[in-house]
């Protein structure tokens, strides 16, 4: 008995859009507002979740090309490559850099290199999540 | 429609750029002047002038809100009545709309008006099946979402 999803299908295709902008959001709200890169990822892998609820694994794969364990990877040498960013300039280990800048478009921006760190967060926390639901999905 | 947005769009950037002037007040001034030009232009589009979609948009947006009070009520009077002599029913709605999001916001507005609930699509989404909390005649309740709501989305969709 297989049911007619186009109701749901067609809704998450638009909540999709929604949920990943408050998950970008909050990642940037993390330095002065509750959020940061844990919850944002979380939220981003929730998106993927509800287009994997409302299609199916091949559709949501095909659709994101993505090796979820490289991601892991990446976002795991974003955090080490941030640490270690603070060895060249002979200040210790995980010491942050931050300022004002003033970017060519956006005007002044203040910029901190935790920010490049959360992102490895961000990274690692999307491809843990959807590893793990993933692989379970497909184990039979 | 898309293409007519896109240069109403391009037209307020131009009006923005002539002005030398880079401020939103600049930017909806120039936007106006190019809804006026495009109307003026409307024939010789292949598409329909776009802002009568937009109206459509809005009409649909107050039918709905209307249908919800009206329908509040109606529940409203089913609930305290002491006497209870309603005919609950599902029925078979078969529906013209073609698009995926068509037939979504139709079910969506069917549900969110009380007293009536879509349960299902059919596989070749041409009929939806509809419970109500009182259909004396199925043939009037039919009529009422096909004239009222589906009308309605046709003229945004056409």
């Amino acid at each position: 008995m297989k049911t007619n999803d186009v109701i749901l299908q067609t809704t998450s295709k638009v909540v999709f859009f929604m949920i990943v902008l408050f998950a970008i959001h909050l990642f940037f709200a993390g330095h002065y507002n509750p959020g940061g890169g844990f919850v944002g990822g979380l939220m981003t892998s929730g998106a993927i979740v509800l287009l994997l609820l409302a299609f199916d694994i091949k559709t949501v794969v095909k659709g994101f090309p993505i090796d979820y364990i490289i991601l892991v990877g990446i976002g795991l040498l974003f955090a080490v490559g941030t640490a270690a960013g603070s060895l060249l300039f002979n200040i210790p280990f995980f010491t942050h850099a931050f300022g004002d800048v003033t970017l060519p478009v956006l005007g002044k921006t203040s910029l901190h290199t935790a920010m490049l760190f959360d992102t490895g967060v961000y990274l690692v926390v999307i491809g843990v999540t959807m590893t793990i639901i993933q692989t379970i999905g497909e184990s039979e | 429609m898309a293409f007519q947005i896109l240069l109403n769009f391009f037209l307020a950037f131009l009006w923005m750029f002539l002005q030398v002037s880079f401020d939103g007040t600049t930017f909806f001034v120039g936007y106006l002047l190019g809804l006026i030009v495009l109307y003026g232009m409307r024939r010789f589009f292949k598409a329909d002038f776009y802002m009568r979609r937009v109206l459509a948009v809005i009409y649909l947006t107050l039918l709905f809100f209307k249908e919800l009070f009206m329908a509040n009520i109606d529940v409203l009077k089913v609930i305290l009545k002491p006497k209870l002599d309603i005919q609950p029913g599902i029925f078979a709605l078969p529906i013209e709309l073609k698009t995926d999001w068509e037939i979504t916001l139709l079910a969506n507005l069917i549900t969110l008006t009380p007293g009536t609930l879509v349960i299902d699509v059919s596989d070749d989404q041409k009929i939806l099946y509809v419970h109500a909390i009182d259909v004396p005649d199925v043939q009037d309740a039919i009529k009422g979402i096909k004239d009222s709501f589906e009308k309605a989305i046709m003229e945004v969709s056409r």
